[in-house]
């Protein structure tokens, strides 16, 4: 308790400082300073969202960032679904990290009907969560490399990741949008035959989880790019309430699994990761040995899984009361309020996505940025992936200039590349597993 | 159950009218009754100053009938999750931030104003979220008397049918 | 008809540019949509490229049901296209709205805001069907409306009369030109 505030107390007085200075320089800079607005991007792959951004030559001095376009109003259509109608609409929150929303709902469901799923249930879920887990950092390590200029990363990080698809394919039916869940347990069996495939998949997934860590932790130019870009430390992460790897790569140990270990994670070891580098090294970082990690999860629990039914009977009307639900998804913690007044619709459903907690640190990790880092510091906290719409650059002297995310990207590599850094340039090294 | 339960004493010691509001769920969960602004000021201060509650996850808006309710998840470093809640009535919605204790409840606050019509006193300037441009004012979709069915998407509108043959939830 | 149309017609065919676009989807779609440009499937040995932006493009895809906000960007990145252009509704919430039909911020298909040439239901959508449904309309470019029409019809048809619960039981060394034929029955025109 102490530290947290002797820590704040400290982040305080740098914003301080920070004020003062930029008093001083206020005047002399107003002059030259440039308002890019980007997006509303295109997300290929998460929330589209637009940044206002303020810069003063190449240094972002401001970012106002808003979210929103994907606002679909799900929580209004929850109150007027039955339980079982809504498990399937909030499985499609998300789609990256659809299991995790429906594991928090079910599992706040069952709290309050005062049912226990059976063992085998729980570890089916672990499996699938580490499995989910895997799939979802391996699409952000492409996209990240992508953003940075290293689309050999990209391909290769992607072509790994079909293979975790094709586990979950096998053990739920889809690829996407598992549907394993239901209240009161889970509706797909795992036999013999997927397990030995998804132990297979972890031993090829581990040589190459290995190659790529190594990669990362040792190449100059990737380090050039990655090293002390977009630095949010232990005290603002705390102090904005950032969650999953980015806290932990700030050195906060935030893993919901360790702290309130729900499904099957009481009796599964789950070793915590963390790193000290607080910034897109230290995120690249933690991500890779989460996934190592995760591999070992998934070991664990495919040998240790008891035998037994996987679902028991759930009421269909769950009795009035509230309840909050906590899991551990790929980019954080997710929580869930759920409240019931006795029939078989519930009376609020609130989602809390871990990405809603990460956006708040987001501002202050682009401050004092160039704009060449932009992209990759968004990246960074798993948000979003590209944007094909167009940003307007309005320079008050030379008038309106179009540029997209595209372009940034595209800038953003070229003004590496200027100072000696191309990351287009990286060999893969010899590696010793191929599929 | 041991820490939650003392902490709970510990609130109940320093608020007297707490006594009989605050209970813990189950292990790591505890709840409070709805307290109106001035008596969760003092407890959400008091809280985030000397127990520890170093970090607010999420604010959680409610349809209380009459009234709103809010409610403001903090937790500590032991992951003791405690759910405090506050209240105010819909004709006079008004709220005090706590974005100054707690910078990471922007957002989250942002939403109270969009989605449920709250004046949030003292939150930062910003963009409104999440609702689109161009959502008429006074329509707050979380509240239980807005049924979507009566918002036409196209115009931006909400066209209630006449009041009385309204009746009860589909 | 002209010969410049032809032309284009003729090139399009052959390498067609594709942009992309996320109107309100759940990212389940867009992940598949990404997917299908990956090694596994890898859109771009028959010649199709993702760019940014909608002036380049000939296809727009676009995934998930449209929300009020996204409604009017969509218009423009439509309008944007040079003619002839063409649209792929990929995914279930892309066609109808899905299962987000019915939310305050929800417009609808994809179809409520502007014309759609290729549906493609599924949730989510697999990239062989992504894939497949490209290739289809690149058939049909240049063909007649009545054709078009008649080609629509006969795929409705055979969808109809094929098991769309096909066995999910992916062979891992699966190969990108296989999936790409199974995947044609899920697509419509
Ligand atoms: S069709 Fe399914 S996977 Fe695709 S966007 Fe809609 S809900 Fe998501």
């Amino acid at each position: 308790m102490e530290k947290v505030d002797e820590n704040k107390e400290r982040a305080e007085n740098k914003e301080n400082e920070e004020n003062k200075e930029s008093k001083q320089n206020r005047e002399t800079s107003e002059r030259n300073r440039i308002v890019i607005p980007i997006g509303p991007q295109h997300p290929s792959l998460k929330e589209p969202s637009s940044f206002i951004i303020t810069l003063e030559g190449e240094k972002v001095v401001d970012a106002v960032i808003g979210v929103g376009y994907v606002h679909r109003g799900i929580e209004k259509a929850c109150e007027s679904r039955t339980y079982i109608q809504n498990l399937y609409l909030i499985e499609r929150v998300c789609g990256i990290c659809s299991h995790t929303h429906s594991t928090a709902f079910c599992q706040g469901i069952e709290e309050l009907a005062g049912i226990t799923i059976p063992r085998r249930a729980a570890y089916i879920r672990v499996i699938v969560a580490e499995l989910e887990r895997l799939h979802s950092h391996l699409l952000w390590l492409g996209v990240a490399a992508h953003e940075i200029g290293f689309d050999t990363l990209f391909m290769y990080s992607w072509r790994d990741r079909e293979k975790v698809l094709d586990v979950l394919a096998e053990i739920c039916g889809n690829r996407v949008n598992y549907g394993i869940n239901t209240i009161g347990g889970v509706r797909r069996d795992i036999d013999s035959e997927m397990m030995q495939d998804t132990l297979k998949m972890a031993d090829y997934l581990e040589g190459q989880l290995k190659y790529y860590l190594d990669l990362v932790m040792t190449d100059k130019v990737l380090s050039a790019r990655l090293v002390g870009i977009g630095k949010l430390s232990r005290e603002d992460a705390l102090k904005f309430g950032v969650v999953g790897p980015v806290a932990r790569a700030a050195g906060i140990m935030d893993d919901i699994r360790i702290i309130e270990p729900y499904a099957a994670y009481d009796e599964i070891p789950v070793n915590p990761v963390t790193d000290t580098h607080a910034d897109v090294f230290g995120r690249t970082v933690v991500r890779i040995k989460e996934m190592l990690e995760s591999l070992e999860i998934i070991r664990y629990s495919v040998k240790n899984i008891p035998d037994g039914d996987i679902a028991v009977k759930a009421p269909r009307r769950i009795p009035a009361g509230e309840v909050i639900s906590r899991t551990e998804a790929p980019r954080g913690e997710n929580i869930h309020y759920i409240r019931s007044n006795g029939t078989d619709m519930p009376d609020r459903v609130r989602i809390r996505a871990p990405s809603q907690a990460n956006w708040q640190g987001m501002r202050h990790m682009l401050q004092g940025q160039y704009l060449a880092d932009i992209p990759i510091t968004i990246a960074a906290i798993d948000p979003c992936y590209s944007c094909t719409d167009r940003a307007i650059v309005v320079n008050s002297e030379s008038g309106t200039e179009i540029m997209d995310w595209q372009g940034l990207r595209q800038y953003s590599i070229e003004w590496y590349k200027k100072r000696g850094i191309d990351v287009s340039l990286v060999k893969m090294p010899e590696r010793k597993f191929y599929a | 159950m041991q820490a939650e339960q003392e902490i709970v004493d510990r609130l109940c010691e320093e608020f007297p009218f707490l006594k009989g509001r605050v209970h813990v769920q189950r292990q790591k969960r505890i709840f409070t009754g709805h307290l109106v602004k001035e008596e969760f000021e003092q407890v959400i201060r008091y809280l985030h100053n000397n127990m520890g509650f170093y970090k607010a996850n999420h604010v959680v808006g409610t349809d209380e009938g009459e009234n709103l309710g809010f409610i403001y998840l903090l937790s500590n470093k032991e992951g003791i999750m405690l759910a405090l809640k506050e209240i105010a009535p819909k004709s006079d919605p008004k709220i005090n931030s706590m974005t100054c204790i707690y910078p990471s409840l922007e957002r989250h606050e942002r939403e109270l104003v969009d989605l449920f019509g709250a004046e949030v006193q003292g939150l930062p300037e910003g963009p409104s979220y999440p609702l689109p441009d161009g959502w008429p004012k006074g329509n707050y979709p979380l509240r239980k008397e807005w049924k979507p069915e009566y918002f036409d998407k196209n115009t931006m509108t909400y066209n209630p049918p006449d009041a009385g043959n309204d009746k009860g939830k589909r | 008809m002209k010969l410049l149309e032809k032309a284009i017609n003729w090139a399009t065919r052959k390498s067609p540019w594709i942009i992309h676009y996320n109107s309100g989807s759940c990212n389940g779609c867009d992940i598949e949509t990404i997917d299908a440009l990956t090694p596994r499937f890898d859109l771009e040995r028959i010649g199709i490229i993702q760019q940014g932006s909608p002036r380049h493009a000939d296809i727009l895809i676009c995934t998930g049901a449209v929300t009020i906000q996204t409604r009017d960007r969509l218009k423009q990145i439509y309008d944007q296209m040079p003619e002839p252009k063409y649209v792929i509704a990929v995914g279930t919430c892309a066609c109808s709205g899905g299962i987000f039909d019915g939310c305050y911020c929800v417009m609808g298909g994809v179809d409520s805001v502007i014309p759609v040439d290729v549906y493609v239901p599924g949730c989510a959508v697999r990239p062989e069907a992504i894939i497949s449904a490209v290739q289809k309309l690149l058939d049909t470019i240049g063909e007649s409306k009545k054709k078009r029409d008649s080609n629509a019809k006969s795929l409705a048809d055979s969808m109809n009369n094929n098991n769309l619960t096909r066995g999910m039981k992916n062979n891992t060394e699966n190969n990108a030109e296989n999936n790409g034929q199974d995947g044609g029955d899920l697509c419509a025109s």
